[in-house]
């Protein structure tokens, strides 16, 4: 238990020292939110336990599926740093599971465990006392799934064919979960389904609820993660570079702006992490759009096309942090086309896959063709222009590549940074769709002229606006990617310097947004149109006949109106005229260089 | 004579620290320069600014009179530079690197490959030709680095530990490419901790404390009559009281 304790010490240490810094806004912002969503659960072990089942199981696969997709879950005391003192693999896979209790998203989960002793205390005496370790035991779990997850998805990675299937799985997972009301439709469910008792993150309940094995096989999950977590460990420990293997392509570039793209290529080509952001955001699209099938719906197989681009944007968002420090080479040799070489290198490997398949589903579908062609090259020429611009604008310092721990899921130290570098990127091209979508919505294939001026504008001026960007604060973002650490001042406009109500705005806006936009508004007008009533929970499908669009529309503004007012939170507190690259030594955020 | 490498009054703060103290310095034509200091000096910082890599917060810095910050184009053109601890493209080869590094130079494809295959075999890289950078040892990544630096025939190098984590045989190499490129007119600013090494490559030598220069000017100006480790040391050091043993390693 010493070497628990221990570093249990050292990660109290550690977490000292970052809440001082600049990390505690983000460690405040993710205890407020996950305080609330914590008195949700709480509230539901009042209403109804079948309820409170289906909300662990919600934390559960948060716990699982999060690390994944944000940055590869907390790394503060890692395996390596200890492996010369050569502890046994599960001594010290149990000393970091203590350690990893420390923190704020397992008190944030264990308040939302109170739950199980609410649930205990209406009971009876008896069912309270039992909670008391079933909340520690659940909690074991839920922190245990998250590693041994994040492990399992490591190994994946060290192999080309490992890191696509993960991505394919975990972009099917997500896609499932945005589309969950697909399958409560297609089964029929209206209650949450029993499966959600017998699922581990329920286990704790049914052990309050008078099921004593429960709380056994719980210690028993417990103990088998753990081990398992112990034996992947021992695989990480000295794991070996995340790169694909093979022989080599033949070098053909003859011109400066051939060699970026050819680099680019390749990089992205052999960076195993990078295959499985790609195979995730082609998973995604495709689900995403296909799961109406099985409500005999094809109406979304059109849009798996622009779905994959803006999810592929989302991934490029922090473009240049991925490559690290060796943003030098570029510094030193100003004017060889850098941002126009990557611009052409992501549209090159993701225009003819988004062009097959937006090809592919819409002729499935037998239409909308001019609304489809108009969003494929806006939404491109969107994502191609506003990655490079996105990247140097509101970079989050990466790790350099060859510096990278363990785990390779883990691509920069402020993972929470990244993670809203991607949302607002989502967002932004997918506001680089909506002038083309709508043209073509209103008269058609004009839209498909809109869509394509738009695509081109966008990819050549925030190309060049990037590229203004770059050549005169190279330095500055240098240094920031050297130390890790934004100056304070440079950070003024970006995500993570707003103050932390209008970062849980932003959180909440552009995060709940969709609800009200697309199920509540878009797909119940559908449901409206073709008179499906009582549906689920399809609020619209409820009403008075004459009320449905209403409603549904209303759910639709609702929806635009969280996004806008997501976009009025993180709006730059200061004006337009700031994105122009200002002349040297004015303007500067950073120092006060004289030249 | 235009100096090689021209600092006026640099300066860099970082927070309450400040890294580099109005520091000149001039490096001339010809010369093969050591830049010697304790960790922390400035040394790195200093070099950074030199090249246009960090942006200083006063002075300026000329190459061959080209000022680094108002026109980069030129001054950067005839800096060879390799930086201690910063990224390569890291999932290309060696051979990759230094081919699409040549070309965003503007280097004819034909006189790049000549180049790449001549500097790849010279430094023994050539055996590791499908190994990306990112699976290179430390040693190697030096190599690979000077490499780049060498790559499009520029007038002044400047190395920030160039020798550091490398094998002797191959720093032997490296002296030697390093020797006849000041021979061939050629200027180097090299940064180290080694005083032998200094002492043996380095004309001239400045000693940086505490972001200034401590002292500068030919190797024999600077040391004396003595070796450059007792000057250093003179200079630098004997701020704390002397060195102590620790007690407890002894049986």
């Amino acid at each position: 238990m010493a070497v628990a304790l221990t570093m249990a010490r050292m990660k109290v240490a550690v977490l000292r020292h970052t809440f001082r810094g600049r990390g505690s806004e983000t460690a405040t912002t993710g205890a407020s939110l996950g305080a609330l969503l914590a008195a949700g659960t709480i509230y539901l072990a009042f209403l109804d336990p079948d309820l409170l089942a289906a909300g662990y199981a919600a934390w559960a696969l948060g716990w699982m599926l999060g690390p994944v997709f944000a940055g590869g879950g907390d790394e503060t005391l890692r395996p390596e740093h200890f492996s010369m003192l050569g502890l046994p693999p599960r001594r010290l896979a149990t000393g970091l599971l203590v350690a990893a209790f420390v923190g704020v998203a397992p008190l944030v989960s264990l308040a939302a465990l109170l739950g199980l002793l609410v649930s205990g205390v209406r009971l009876g005496v008896a069912n309270a006392l039992v909670a008391l370790p079933a909340m520690v035991l659940q909690l074991a779990v839920f922190v245990l799934l998250a590693k041994v997850f994040v492990a399992l998805v490591g190994v994946t990675l060290r192999t080309r064919p490992g890191a696509v299937a993960s991505g394919v799985l975990n972009g099917a997972a997500l896609a499932a979960l945005g589309q969950i009301w697909i399958f409560f439709v297609a089964f029929d469910q209206t209650g949450v389904p029993a499966a959600a008792w017998y699922l581990p993150s329920g286990w704790g309940l049914l052990a309050v609820r008078g099921d004593w094995w429960a709380l056994v096989a719980l210690a028993v999950l417990a103990f088998l993660l753990l081990s398992a977590w112990a034996a992947l460990l021992g695989r990480r420990v000295g794991a070996t570079r995340t790169s694909a293997r093979g022989p080599r392509r033949p070098i053909t570039a003859s011109t400066a702006g051939g060699a970026v793209v050819a680099r680019e290529l390749r990089t992205w080509s052999r960076d195993l992490v990078r295959n499985h952001q790609l195979s995730f955001a082609l998973s995604y699209g495709v689900c995403f759009a296909a799961s109406p099938l099985l409500l005999g719906w094809d109406g979304m197989l059109p849009y798996a096309g622009p779905i994959f681009v803006v999810m592929a944007a989302s991934l490029a968002a922090n473009l240049y942090a991925a490559d690290g420090t060796a943003l030098w080479l570029t510094i030193m040799i100003p004017g060889a086309g850098d941002v126009r070489g990557r611009q052409l290198a992501w549209l090159s490997a993701q225009a003819p896959v988004a062009t097959a398949l937006t090809v592919a589903g819409t002729a499935i579908n037998g239409g909308p063709w001019p609304l489809v062609l108009a969003l494929l090259p806006a939404l491109l020429g969107g994502a191609a222009g506003l990655a490079p611009l996105v990247s140097v604008y509101g970079l989050v310092p990466g790790t350099d590549p060859h510096r990278r721990a363990g785990n390779p899921l883990r691509t920069s130290e402020d993972d929470g940074g990244q993670t809203g570098l991607a949302y607002a990127m989502l967002v932004l091209v997918i506001l680089t769709g909506v002038p083309a979508g709508l043209v073509a919505l209103w008269t058609g294939w004009p839209g498909v002229a809109v869509g394509v001026a738009t695509g081109a504008l966008c990819y050549w001026g925030f190309g060049l606006l990037a590229e203004r960007r770059l050549s005169s604060h190279g330095p500055e973002l240098l240094h920031m990617m050297r130390t890790g650490r934004k100056p304070q001042a440079a950070t003024r406009s970006r995500f993570d310097h707003l103050s932390n109500t209008r970062k849980s705005i932003a959180v909440w806006c552009f995060g709940g947004g969709a609800i009200p936009l697309i199920p509540q508004g878009v797909v119940a007008t559908v449901f409206v149109a073709r008179d499906m009533r009582h549906h689920t929970w399809f609020l619209a499908t409820y009403m008075p006949p004459g009320l449905g669009y209403p409603v549904a529309a209303g759910f639709i503004l609702l929806g635009l109106a969280a996004y806008g007012t997501g976009l009025w939170a993180v709006r730059p507190r200061r004006g337009p005229g700031r994105l122009g690259p200002g002349p040297r030594g004015t303007g500067r955020e950073a120092g006060t260089a004289q030249r | 004579m235009t100096p090689a490498l021209r600092l006026s009054g640099l300066t860099k703060r970082f927070g309450d620290t400040l890294a580099v103290d109005a520091l000149d310095l001039d490096v001339p034509q010809g010369s093969f320069f050591g830049l010697v200091g304790q960790n922390g000096a400035g040394k790195t910082t200093t070099l950074s600014m030199a090249v246009g890599l960090l942006r200083p917060d006063g002075g300026s810095a000329t190459i061959f009179g080209e000022d680094v910050w108002s026109a980069p184009g030129r001054a950067k053109a005839l800096v060879g530079v390799l930086p201690d601890g910063l990224a390569l493209p890291e999932r290309l080869t060696g051979r990759e690197v230094l081919t699409y590094l040549g070309l965003l130079r503007g280097l004819d494809r034909d006189v790049v490959a000549r180049r790449a295959a001549e500097l790849l075999a010279l430094l023994e890289l050539d055996r590791a030709d499908r190994t990306l950078v990112i699976e290179y040892s430390t040693g190697m990544r030096k190599k690979i680095g000077l490499a780049t630096a060498l790559l499009h025939a520029p007038r002044l190098l400047v190395l920030d530990e160039p020798f550091e984590a490398v094998d002797p045989v191959s720093a032997a190499t490296i002296k030697t490419i390093l020797r006849g490129f000041v021979a061939g007119g050629g200027s180097i600013v090299l940064s180290s901790h080694v005083m032998a090494l200094v002492e043996q490559l380095c004309d001239h030598v400045a000693v940086i404390d505490e972001g200034r220069v401590a002292a500068a000017g030919t190797l024999d100006e600077v040391r004396g009559g003595r070796s450059l480790e007792d000057t250093f040391v003179e200079l630098v050091g004997g701020r704390d009281g002397g060195v102590r043993e620790l007690s407890w390693l002894s049986r």
